[in-house]
């Protein structure tokens, strides 16, 4: 199942360290990881979904279960300043052609530095507690603060 | 394209210049390297092959052996052809690294030039450094003159380069009694040894971008255990390439190396098992003792130090008539039996005979080991023959002023 | 080398990283900020080493990278020796004409922490840049040993508390000023050396590109707060390191060539020193009356070190 550029076939489909302890024939020669499957040339100007990960990339891998807090993306307040992207520790945000798309909830642990570098008024990002519904955190956003001086 | 080197049929050369030639022919692509006696001859000729274009390869000069031995995993990891040279207290510097090294699976090629650890400070030839990276993951050779120097360093490419095997070796020679001794030495010509050698075949190499490749990552303990098994199967499988190897160098000079070399044994009823230089002091040993006194005498010596020969050693030592075998190390034991002793006699204890061991520690830095001290040794083995029982404590040390010393005694009662 | 655009976040966000997530990196560190920046101000091919640390026990533990390019680990104190061999390598090769593509585009670059940078891998680094391999080396520097709980380095600032120099009744943390390394890179002769913070995103990425661009060994301190052991809420890394710049406590700036420097920012307002250090736990107890002596030290040592950084900048030599 192809869930687009949001969610790739391979990202995510494992818990860190919930991995199978694969047996003697398969533990690679002195401790190799190949990060690609078959060749990859021209990293650099491939898009995550448009790469054949292999198992040994930790893209394959999730730490969703470190977060108690996420963020959540309102797309109708966002400017695409990009400071999320920029600053994001978890390659989390996911940005194509100058347009934040969305959150990666697979690699996101959930610090909240994207909220606290959003510029706009209300935030365009805002963390909530892991639980809720996203469609619930949209009905609940902020109304923009007034300047009080 | 890198010059040829004008040789002739025969050259005097010492062991630090043959290991130093046979590095320009395999056409290295990076020596990291520090220099420190007694190896530095190796490190400066190998400088001066490349200040006069007789190497196409990159000669970087690193700030200690630490930094030498991390440039060749560097290097390695990059997909050609490594090596360096150290001794001693470079050895120990390097150790770390060599563990890396090996159990990253990296071909490297280290010639080690032996001498004594400090302290005391001492620049003579003993093993210490050599046992020191016993346990270290990487192949040992041993050559015991200046021309085994040079063909047992084309040869450890071979091994260590091998797909099957893809582990770093060193290449041991003795300080001064080798590095420094000239003797008559046969070399190949420039495209003789690099075809025997061969072009170096990249694996998991860094500068192939189409395959991105980590390297040295972590392994805690549900990965660590089964990576580390298999790199000691790795190193024990490899005999049969290093077989192989010497097999190949054999057909192309007439010159026979054997991972055990065994010398009058055929009918031994006393025995010398010693590495090094020393093989053939023993041997003269054995020769005369033979021709003066009858007694019969030989000598084995792993040439092979890692993986260990048990195989080949036992069949050296599995003889009828053989009663007695002492064990000559040439290293301070630290509070043990020395490791030949302990290796041999794990050997022996599956031979049928089960001889008698001694242990001998000699030689430290750089004791002369003369023809009458090998003889004295075979003597009191004759004495353990013809007692049937170990005359003597089990480990002695020989050649050494003041009184007597020695440590543990058979249980006869 | 092709550099990729750095004209505004929009056209920088459209680089496809290099670094994956999934790494073990803390909540909030801004170690992988660095590292992305880094990987984005290139689309060249990279060769990558890291020394042990933080960055590199996070990025690659069995069965797991989380580099998109090739990158190498050997020991704590080795990186820079194996990044400028595999530099050696690759000239070697490409002499030699032994390479799989012999035109493909590559760079050179080594990761430290402060311990392995300042500390432990000293040597092998000023070696690496007497050398002059064409590489670049970064250190990441978060002031201590977090990797292993939080001891001191000799990139640990006075009066910092820190596991093996610690605040007590009897002590206000570490004793000793922090070891200038941007000053002792210089000293090297290296063609560029700078000072660089992930706040400050396109003076640190046109520095990283300059690094890169330039030929030579270059070296980069790059202030990575840690929210770990400085003791910070995680989602306020960013904001902390722009208390760091603004109270130049951790000055931005480049040196050329051994000689020629130039201050990358200046802070419109310049804050009190008391504004970054109150924002820290490590820094908690100075503000006990009988510490008030090491925050004016404090204070007094950046005043010096800025006025010295700017004559230096007028002096144009």
């Amino acid at each position: 199942m192809s869930t687009g550029v949001l969610g790739t076939d391979k990202r995510g489909i494992r818990e860190l360290g919930a991995e199978e302890k694969v047996g003697w024939d398969e533990v690679t020669r002195g401790v190799v990881l190949n990060s690609f499957d078959g060749e990859a040339l021209d990293i650099a100007h491939k898009k995550a979904e448009e790469r054949d990960y292999s198992d040994f990339n930790s893209y394959v891998a999730t730490v969703a279960s470190w977060r108690i807090i996420k963020p959540v993306f309102n797309r109708d307040i966002c400017i695409d300043c990009q400071n999320c992207w920029v600053w994001c520790p978890d390659t989390s945000i996911i940005s194509r052609d100058k347009q934040m798309l969305g959150i990666d909830y697979d690699h996101c642990k959930g610090c909240g530095v994207c909220v606290e570098v959003c510029p706009t008024n209300p935030k365009s990002l805002l963390m909530f507690s892991e639980a809720k519904e996203n469609e619930d955190a949209l009905e609940e956003w902020p109304e923009k603060e007034k300047k009080t001086k | 394209m890198a010059k040829e080197f004008d040789l002739n049929e025969v050259e005097v050369w010492d062991g630090n210049y043959a290991a130093s030639q046979a590095l320009r022919q395999a056409q290295i692509d990076v020596v990291a390297a520090y220099p420190i006696t007694p190896s530095t001859p190796i490190v400066e000729g190998y400088g001066s092959y490349v200040a006069n274009g007789y190497v196409d390869g990159e000669f970087v000069m690193v700030e200690s052996e630490h930094g030498a031995m991390s440039g060749c995993v560097g290097a390695a990891a990059s997909g050609g052809r490594v090596a360096t040279a150290t001794s001693s207290q470079g050895f120990a510097l390097m150790v770390e690294v060599l563990y890396q090294a090996s159990g990253m699976r990296l071909p490297i090629v280290l010639t080690v030039v032996n001498r004594a650890l400090a302290s005391p400070l001492n620049v003579r030839g003993d093993h210490s450094d050599m046992y020191l990276g016993r346990d270290s993951g990487w192949i040992q050779i041993d050559a015991f003159n200046p021309q085994e120097a040079y063909d047992l360093t084309l040869c450890a490419f071979r091994m260590g380069e091998h797909l099957d095997v893809r582990l770093p070796v060193m290449v041991h020679q003795d300080g001064f009694t080798t590095s420094h001794k000239a003797q008559n030495v046969t070399p190949l010509k420039d495209e003789v040894a690099y075809a025997f050698v061969g072009d170096y075949v990249p694996v998991n190499d860094m500068l192939d971008f189409s395959r991105p490749v980590t390297h040295g990552a972590q392994t805690e303990e549900d990965w660590h255990y089964e990576h580390k098994a298999k790199q000691h199967k790795a190193l024990m499988d490899s005999r049969t390439v290093i077989d192989e190897v010497f097999a190949d160098f054999k057909a192309l000079t007439g010159r026979e190396y054997k991972r055990v070399e065994s010398y009058l044994m055929d009918d031994a009823e006393v025995a010398i098992v010693v590495l090094g230089s020393s093989v053939e002091t023993a041997v003269l040993a054995a020769k005369q003792l033979r021709e003066e006194e009858g007694i019969k005498a030989g000598v084995v010596s792993p040439r092979c130090f890692r993986p260990f020969p048990y195989d080949l050693v036992r069949d050296a030592l599995d003889i009828p008539t053989l009663k007695a075998v002492s064990c000559l190390d040439k290293s301070a034991p630290g509070g043990a039996m020395g490791a030949l002793f302990n290796e041999v006699s794990a050997a022996v204890y599956t031979t049928k005979a089960r001889p008698m061991m001694t242990n001998y520690i000699y030689g430290l830095g750089g004791r002369d080991f003369a023809v009458d001290e090998a003889k004295r040794i075979f003597k009191e083995q004759k004495a353990h023959a013809d007692a049937g029982h170990i005359t003597t404590d089990i480990q002695q040390f020989s050649g050494l002023r003041g009184p007597k010393l020695g440590f543990f005694q058979t249980r006869r009662d | 080398m092709a550099i990729t655009s750095i004209k505004n976040l929009k056209e920088f966000s459209t680089n496809n990283d290099r670094f994956e997530g999934s790494h073990l990196l803390c909540p909030g560190c801004a170690h992988s900020m660095i590292v992305r920046e880094l990987m984005n101000c290139t689309d060249d091919n990279l060769v990558i080493a890291s020394n042990t640390g933080c960055l590199e026990v996070s990025t690659a533990v069995y069965p797991y990278t989380s580099w998109d390019t090739s990158w190498i680990h050997i020991g704590f104190e080795n990186a820079a020796t194996a990044a400028s061999c595999a530099e050696s390598m690759y000239k070697a090769r490409k002499r030699k004409g032994t390479l799989k593509d012999n035109d493909a585009p590559v760079k050179f670059v080594a990761f430290g922490g402060d311990g392995s940078t300042y500390d432990i891998g000293f040597q092998w680094l000023s070696g690496a840049m007497e050398r002059g391999h064409d590489f670049t080396y970064i250190c990441l520097d978060n002031e201590n040993y977090a990797n292993t709980g939080g001891q001191r380095s000799s990139a640990t600032p006075i009066g910092a508390n820190t596991s093996t120099a610690q605040a007590g009744s009897h002590s206000y943390g570490k004793k000793q000023k922090k070891k200038d390394i941007v000053a002792i890179m210089a000293a090297h002769g290296a063609p560029y050396v700078a000072q660089l913070a992930p706040n400050k995103w396109k003076s640190m990425a046109k520095g990283f590109q300059k690094a890169l661009e330039t030929e030579g060994p270059c070296f980069i301190n790059t202030v990575s707060a840690c929210t770990t052991e400085w003791k910070f809420d995680p989602k306020d890394t960013i904001h902390i390191t722009d208390l760091a710049t603004d109270t130049l406590m951790f000055p931005i700036y480049e040196i050329i060539d051994g000689h020629e420097l130039n201050i990358l920012y200046r802070p419109k307002n310049i804050l009190k020193v008391e504004d970054y250090l109150g924002a820290q736990g490590r820094y908690r107890h100075l503000f006990k009356p009988e510490n008030k002596h090491v925050i004016e030290r404090i204070q007094s040592d950046i005043d010096k070190n800025w006025e010295m950084l700017q004559r230096r900048e007028e002096a144009r030599i």
